[in-house]
């Protein structure tokens, strides 16, 4: 009985030593087969990779990706042939046309708001500080009055 | 000037609830298809019920049709095969392109073309047969080259055969009626 047990032991170590693994040529195909796969998004599905999904598109899309890669296309090839067939959609970096110019142009504009914001603001404090200064010179009614009152402790102490 | 810039938030926040309450009833699935007004792509593909006889972009042209993408194991495409019949007797002309999902070796599954043809035979018997015939795209080779995401999608060809319209998704009066009937009708003529 404890020999059954461990010949079942080295059938399972031979059944996953059987499973089949993907050669490449070279390290760089398989960097750019890694890159792609994990760049590539799969059509059905809303949002993963093909990497990560086994619909039937994503598992078809996985296979054509290895054999482009293996063929020695390079990163836009395989991207184009991707595009052609499955649209800007399949790539998680979407291009700049018309329709996308408003992702690249609206950091950008947020970024030119918010100076102007600060500058105009800014020259908005200088202003207020500038008149304050300004207004010192004239005297005020309150300082005026202020002074006078000064003036009349000052005539009580001397007299008394 | 001050009380202008003092509605300013409230004109983003209106604009932003505008933006994302649009987006609940917009469908994700829906976006320009990539071989819109472009000919079929090349192909030799055997017919499923005579192997013997092979289709090519030349020989299924020559008459407007819809190419839909189905198979017997893709619950929506079954839905569909009552109304697409229906079509067919109002004489539209439908070719089948059948969708064969991949066959897992590790599992032990092999490719029976005769267990299929059977299933096939015995399905559009009980559903109805909307199909003039079906072409056996095996390894998803053309079906990878038209784009298709998945099971059911159907493309109008023109008669010079050129992809005129592809709809992701099932065919029924609704979809018929705002989507491919007027295409349909236009090419007619």
């Amino acid at each position: 009985m404890k020999y059954f047990f461990l010949s079942l032991l080295l059938i399972t170590a031979a059944a996953q030593a059987s499973q089949a693994l993907v050669e490449f040529k070279s390290p760089e195909q398989q960097a750019l087969f890694k890159e792609l796969t994990h760049e590539l998004r799969c059509p059905k599905c809303q949002n993963q990779n093909i990497a990560d999904s086994n619909a039937v598109v994503a598992v078809d899309m996985r296979a054509k990706t290895l054999e482009l890669v293996q063929q020695g296309q390079n990163k836009e090839q395989v991207l184009d042939y991707m595009k052609s067939r499955y649209g800007d959609f399949v790539h998680y970096q979407p291009p700049l046309n018309k329709f996308t110019l408003i992702l690249w142009l609206l950091p950008a504009l947020m970024v030119f708001g918010l100076i102007v914001l600060l500058v105009v603001r800014r020259k908005a404090e200088r202003n207020f500080v500038a008149s304050e200064s300004s207004d010192k010179t004239q005297p005020q009614p309150e300082q005026q009055l202020e002074q006078q009152l000064d003036q009349l402790i000052e005539q009580y102490r001397r007299k008394s | 000037m001050r009380k202008l810039a003092f509605f300013i938030p409230f004109v983003l926040f209106i604009a932003l609830s505008v933006f994302l309450f649009s987006g609940l009833f917009s469908n994700p699935m829906e976006r320009e298809s990539s071989v819109l007004n472009q000919p079929l792509p090349a192909f030799a593909l055997p017919d499923l019920q005579q192997p013997e006889k092979i289709w090519t972009p030349d020989s299924v042209k020559g008459k407007p049709f819809l190419l839909n993408v189905w198979g017997t194991w893709c619950v929506t495409c079954n839905a569909e095969l009552a109304y697409l019949t229906e079509l067919r007797e109002q004489g539209v002309m439908i070719v089948g392109l059948y969708y064969q999902q991949p066959v897992d070796a590790a599992f032990g599954e092999v490719f029976n073309l005769a267990a299929l043809q059977q299933e096939v035979a015995l399905k559009l018997e009980q559903q109805g047969n909307p199909y003039q015939w079906n072409i056996l795209d095996k390894d998803r080779t053309l079906i990878f080259d038209l784009g298709v995401t998945g099971a059911p999608e159907t493309f109008l060809i023109d008669a010079q055969g050129i992809i005129r319209y592809h709809h992701i998704g099932d065919i029924n009066p609704q979809v018929w009626q705002q989507k491919l009937a007027a295409a349909y009708q236009s090419l007619q003529e």
